[in-house]
C-alpha cells in the first residue's frame, strides 16, 4: 500500500505537532500527514514538568535575549553552535506568546502576565510554566490546534525506514501497528520528530518506554550522520525506585538536596548557585556523594534526599502537585511530611541527527526536537531549553517545508523498500532463532548505566563498547515468539531494541574517543576540558558491516569565545 | 519487604485466533509497592509474551495504560497491587479493557471514537488575536480566570471517564464526558471566541443534555477533575446565552418552573413543554398504555406544604446570581 503526501511528519510530540501546524498555516495547499507510533497526546512531551525558557522579562525586567544566549552557550560548555542558539533564543518570546495566544494555560503573575521561575544554570528567572504540567498542556494545546486545522494523523504507525535516492528524499516505510501491514509513505519532504533515546539506560532513565531513538536509528541506517552522541544528560533528581523524574522546578521553588548527614552538600560543589547549578554539575556532585558513602541506603539502592518540607503544604500543593502525586504513588511518601528519595537518572539525549537549522544531509529530510542535534544544547542542555528547542525548530521546519514542497518533485518510495522491510519482519519469527528480548534489553540497560554512565573511564568505556557489540551480535538471533499480526507489541519491542542497540554503540564509541571532560561527558581519566583537541562535534555513520565510523565537524562560534565554565 | 503471591485474572482476546474473549489466570510473587503495570510487565516478560496492553510514560501523565481493574477504570501505572487486593487478599485481581470502546486485542481498545468526537466538537481555542499578530503580545489573564479552568486542563485523555460513562454505554453516539470537559475548558477560557458555536454543537442530539448525572465520570477520573461541575456549568451557560430552544434546555426550564410554582413536577404536561406538540403527539400511545395501567400522572398539582421555603431557596439563588453578575 502506498500513501502520497507533500509532507510527512514522523512523530506527534511538541516538535512534530508544531511543524504540522505551522506547515498548514504557511501553505494550506500542501498535503500533510503526521505518522506516529503513539496517539499524539501520549508523546513524551507530556512528561515535561518544569517549563520553557523565554526572555519575556516578566519577572526580571532586565532579562534579554542576549543573556539567554549567553546562559545557553555557557551551559553547553561551548559546544553549541552559536548561530542556532541565537535563533533559538531570539525566537523564544514569540513562540511562547504564540502558544499562549493559542490557548496554553500558562501560570500567571498577579499582573496577569505569564509567570516565570528560576531554573538551573541561568542568571535570570525566565522559565515559563503551567504549574508542573507544562509539557502536558503545551502538547494538548498543539494537538487541539492541529485538530482545528484538520491535520491528518496516522496514529499507531511505526517508522521502519527512511528512503532517499541519491540524497533526495523519497519518503518513509512504516508499519501499521494494528495490522502489521507495511506501507509506503511517499513524500517530497519528511520531517523527523521522533524524540530522544535516553531509554537505552532502561530503568536508570526518566524516559518513557518508547524513547528508543527510532528516528535517529533510521537516519543512521539511511546514511545520515548522528552528532555528539556521547552527550547524555543525567538529571539530578530521579525517584530512587523508578528513575521517574522530579522536576528541576522543585529546586527552582527552593527545594534542598541533603545527604545522609542532613547536609546541603551542594554548598561544597557550587557555593553560589547551590541546588540550582547546571544539571551535569549537580548530578555529578550527587554521584560523588553516593560514591563517597555520604548517601542513604535502602533495598532499592543508595539515594539522597530532596527536601521540600520548608516550602509549606500550600506551595507544594499549588506549584508542585504532580511531584507530590508521583512521590506518593511511586515512593509512598508525601513530600509535605518527608523528604523525597532521589538519585541521578539518564534523562535527555543532547546528541541526535546532525541537522543544520533543522535540515539534514539529505535534501528534503528535516529533523527537529530531541531526535535532532541542531546543536543548541552542546554538551549539556539547560532545563527549559528543550521544550523551547522543539517549539522553535518544529515551527521553522514546518514553515520551510511548506514553502519548499511546491518546488520539489515527488519521488516515490521504491517497492523494493517494502519487500526488504517485510523480509526483515518475517525473519524474526524464524525457528532457528533463540535469543530473548527481555534479557538483551536488561543487559543493555545495565551496560549503559555501569560502563557509559555519569563517570567514565577508558577501561569501562572499552568494556561498554565490547558488551554492546556482543549484544548486537546476539540480537541477530532474537526470536519473535508472537507471530500474530494484530497489535503485536512484541514485534514493536524488538524493533525498538534494535534501534537502541545501534545508538548505544554510537554513544559508547564516541564517549570512548572523546578524551576530555565537557558538559555531561565526564572522563575520570581526562578530567579537564581540552579545547585544543576536542572543541569540535563528533559525527557517527554506520559502515556496511555495521561498525560505527567516526568523524568530526567544527563548532560554529559567535559572540562568545571559549571560557572556563564555573558556577 | 512484604511479599505475596497474587493472582491476576486477565481478559484475553485476539481476533485472529480466538472465537470469543476469555480470561487467563496468572499467579506471581509481588512485593508491596509494585504497581499493576509492573505486574503486567512481569507477566508479559516471564509468563505470557503475547499478553497485549499499552503503556508508555509509566508516570501517570500520558494516559496510555488505562484499563479496568476490579471493574473500575484507572491507570495501571499509578495503581498499587496492594490497594486492589480484596477478600482475604487471595481473590484474583481482575484486569479488563476499558468499556464502551471496541477491543483491538486483549487490553488494547480503539480510541479513535474519542478522537472523532473531539474533532466534531470544536475542542480547541479559537483565539481573538488575528493570525498575522500571533506571538506579538500576551493576553492578560488573571489568576482567577486561570483557576476556573485549571483542573480541566489536567485531562490526559486516558479514556477512563469514557469507559465509566453510563450514557455512552447505552448510546455510543453520546458526546461523552471528556469531550464535554474540553468544551467546558474552552468555553471558560477568556481567550476563546467560539463559545456560542461550540455550545450549539455540543448541545445537539446525543449531546450535553443527555448526561444523566450518574457522576461516575467524575468519581473515577484519574486526575480527580470535577467533570460533572463542568457539564453543569455548560448547561448554565446555555441559559445565560438564552440558548433555550433545545429540548434539553426546555426540559430543564420546565423542572425549574414546576418546582418553583408547586414544589413538584407536573409530569402530565412535561412532554408538551419539553418536546413540543408534534413529538408529544407521538407519545400518545405510550400515554394510553400508561392510562390503562392506572399510571396517568395527575393534571392538577397542588403545591407541597412548605412551598414558601422552596420559593425562598429560589429567591436566594437569584439574589446570589444577581450579586455575582453585578460583580463582574
Ligand atoms: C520527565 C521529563 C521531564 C522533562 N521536563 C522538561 C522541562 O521541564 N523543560 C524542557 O524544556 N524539557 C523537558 N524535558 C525534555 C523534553 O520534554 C523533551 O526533550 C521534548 O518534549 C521532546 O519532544 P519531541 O517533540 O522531540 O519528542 P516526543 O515528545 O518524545 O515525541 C516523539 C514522537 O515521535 C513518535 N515516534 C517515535 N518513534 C516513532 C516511530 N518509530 N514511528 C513513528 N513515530 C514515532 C512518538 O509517537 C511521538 O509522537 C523533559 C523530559 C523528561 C523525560
Amino acid at each position: 500500500m502506498e500513501h502520497k503526501f507533500d509532507i510527512i511528519i514522523v512523530g506527534a510530540g511538541g516538535g512534530g505537532l508544531f511543524a504540522a501546524l505551522e506547515a498548514v498555516r504557511t501553505n494550506p495547499q500542501v498535503s500533510i500527514a503526521v505518522v506516529s507510533k503513539l496517539y499524539p497526546t501520549r508523546s513524551h512531551t507530556s512528561a515535561a514538568q518544569g517549563g520553557v525558557n523565554a526572555a519575556l522579562a516578566n519577572k526580571d525586567r532586565d532579562d534579554t535575549v542576549e543573556l539567554h544566549v549567553f546562559d545557553t552557550v555557557k551551559g553547553s560548555d561551548y559546544l553549541a553552535d552559536q548561530d542556532a542558539v541565537d535563533y533559538l533564543c531570539s525566537q523564544a518570546p514569540e513562540v511562547v506568546r504564540e502558544l499562549e495566544n493559542l490557548g496554553a494555560p500558562f501560570s500567571r503573575f498577579p499582573d496577569g502576565t505569564i509567570a516565570q521561575r528560576p531554573f538551573g544554570g541561568t542568571v535570570k528567572d525566565r522559565c515559563c510554566y503551567c504549574a508542573d504540567k507544562t509539557g502536558h498542556t503545551l502538547l494538548h494545546t498543539l494537538f487541539e490546534q492541529c485538530l482545528r486545522r484538520g491535520v491528518k494523523f496516522f496514529n499507531e504507525y511505526f517508522l521502519l525506514s527512511l528512503e532517499h535516492a541519491d540524497g533526495e528524499c523519497q519518503g518513509i516505510v512504516a508499519m501499521n501497528m494494528r495490522t502489521s501491514a507495511i506501507e509506503a509513505f511517499s513524500a517530497k519532504i519528511v520531517i523527523l520528530a521522533t524524540g530522544g533515546h535516553a531509554k537505552m539506560y532502561w530503568n536508570r532513565s526518566s524516559n518513557a518506554a518508547g524513547n528508543t531513538g527510532d528516528g535517529q536509528a533510521a537516519a543512521l541506517r539511511a546514511g545520515i550522520p548522528l552528532k555528539d552522541m556521547e552527550f547524555i544528560q543525567f538529571h539530578p533528581t530521579g525517584l530512587r525506585k523508578s528513575g521517574l523524574l522530579v522536576t528541576e522546578g522543585a529546586r527552582g521553588e527552593g527545594g534542598y538536596l541533603l545527604n545522609r548527614h542532613g547536609e546541603r552538600f551542594m554548598a561544597r560543589y557550587a557555593p553560589q548557585k547551590m541546588e540550582l547549578g547546571p544539571r551535569d554539575l549537580v548530578a555529578r556532585s550527587m554521584e560523588t556523594e553516593i560514591l563517597e558513602g555520604n548517601a542513604l541506603t535502602s533495598d532499592a539502592g543508595s539515594y539522597l534526599e530532596l527536601d521540600l518540607r520548608h516550602l509549606g503544604a500550600e506551595a507544594i500543593k499549588k506549584k508542585l502537585p504532580q511531584i507530590r502525586e508521583l512521590s506518593m504513588h511511586f515512593e509512598g511518601i508525601d513530600p509535605i511530611e518527608e523528604p523525597i528519595p532521589v538519585r541521578p537518572t539518564a534523562h535527555y539525549s543532547m546528541g541526535g541527527i546532525d541537522a543544520n537549522m533543522a535540515r539534514t544531509a539529505v535534501s528534503g529530510i528535516y529533523a527537529v526536537g530531541e531526535c535532532a542535534c541542531v546543536s543548541v544544547h552542546g554538551a549539556n542542555r539547560l532545563g527549559g531549553n528543550s521544550l523551547l528547542d522543539i517549539l522553535v525548530f518544529g515551527k521553522r521546519a514546518g514553515q520551510e517545508a511548506a514553502l519548499e514542497a511546491p518546488r520539489r518533485p515527488l519521488r516515490r518510495v521504491a517497492p523494493s523498500a517494502l519487500w526488504k522491510a517485510a523480509d526483515e519482519l518475517k525473519s524474526y519469527t524464524s525457528h532457528e532463532r533463540y535469543e530473548r528480548y527481555g534479557i538483551i534489553r536488561e543487559e543493555m540497560g545495565k551496560t549503559m548505566a555501569d560502563k557509559v554512565g555519569i563517570y567514565r573511564t577508558e577501561e569501562r568505556l572499552r568494556q561498554g563498547v565490547e558488551e554492546i557489540r556482543a549484544l548486537r551480535e546476539r540480537f541477530r538471533h532474537i526470536r519473535l515468539f508472537d507471530t500474530g499480526t494484530v497489535y503485536n507489541t512484541n514485534l514493536v519491542q524488538i524493533l525498538e531494541l534494535k534501534n537502541m542497540l545501534d545508538l548505544a554503540l554510537c554513544v559508547a564509541e564516541t564517549a570512548l574517543v572523546r578524551q576530555e571532560s565537557r558538559g555531561s561527558h565526564y572522563r575520570e581519566d581526562f578530567p579537564r576540558r581540552d579545547d585544543e583537541a576536542w572543541h569540535r562535534h563528533s559525527l557517527c555513520t554506520l559502515e556496511k558491516g555495521g561498525d560505527v565510523r567516526l568523524a568530526h565537524k567544527p563548532v560554529t562560534m559567535g559572540k562568545y569565545s571559549l571560557e572556563t565554565r564555573s558556577y | 519487604m512484604e511479599r505475596k503471591e497474587v493472582a491476576f485474572r486477565i481478559y484475553r482476546y485476539n481476533p485472529q485466533v480466538d472465537r470469543q474473549p476469555f480470561y487467563d489466570n496468572f499467579k506471581i510473587a509481588v512485593e508491596r509497592g509494585i504497581t499493576i503495570l509492573r505486574a503486567l510487565n512481569y507477566i508479559k516478560e516471564h509468563l505470557e509474551p503475547r499478553l497485549t496492553f499499552r503503556a508508555f510514560c509509566q508516570a501517570g501523565i500520558c494516559g496510555s495504560c488505562a484499563v479496568r481493574i476490579n471493574g473500575v477504570s484507572k491507570l495501571a501505572c499509578t495503581t498499587q497491587v496492594w490497594d486492589e487486593l480484596t477478600g482475604s487478599g487471595d481473590d484474583p485481581i481482575l484486569v479488563e479493557p476499558l468499556n464502551n470502546l471496541p477491543v483491538i486485542r486483549d487490553l488494547v481498545v480503539d480510541i479513535d471514537p474519542v478522537m472523532e468526537k473531539l474533532k466534531q466538537n470544536y475542542s480547541w481555542v479559537r483565539p481573538a488575536i488575528a493570525e498575522g499578530e500571533m506571538g506579538q503580545k500576551e493576553h492578560c489573564v488573571s489568576d482567577g480566570e486561570f483557576e476556573a479552568i485549571n483542573a480541566a486542563t489536567d485531562c490526559i485523555l486516558c479514556g477512563s471517564c469514557y469507559s465509566e460513562c453510563s450514557m455512552t454505554e447505552v448510546n455510543p453516539r453520546y458526546i461523552s464526558p471528556p469531550v464535554l470537559l474540553k468544551a467546558f475548558r474552552m468555553n471558560n477560557d477568556t481567550r476563546d471566541t467560539l463559545g456560542c458555536e461550540r455550545l450549539g454543537q455540543v448541545s445537539g442530539d446525543n449531546g450535553l443534555w443527555d448526561c444523566a448525572h450518574c457522576y461516575k465520570c467524575a468519581e473515577h477520573c484519574v486526575k480527580h477533575i470535577p467533570i460533572v461541575d463542568g457539564i453543569h456549568r455548560l448547561r448554565e451557560e446555555m441559559f445565560e446565552r438564552h440558548m433555550t430552544r433545545s429540548e434539553g434546555a426546555r426540559h430543564a426550564q420546565a423542572f425549574f418552573d414546576d418546582i418553583r410554582s408547586t414544589g413538584r413536577l407536573r409530569e402530565a404536561t412535561l412532554p408538551l413543554r419539553t418536546l413540543g406538540v408534534v413529538k408529544t403527539l407521538r407519545m400518545v400511545p405510550l400515554a394510553a398504555k400508561m392510562g390503562m395501567k392506572g399510571r396517568t400522572p395527575p393534571f392538577v398539582v397542588k403545591p407541597v406544604p412548605g412551598i414558601d421555603r422552596v420559593r425562598g431557596i429560589y429567591r436566594r439563588l437569584e439574589a446570589n446570581r444577581a450579586a455575582k453578575q453585578g460583580g463582574e
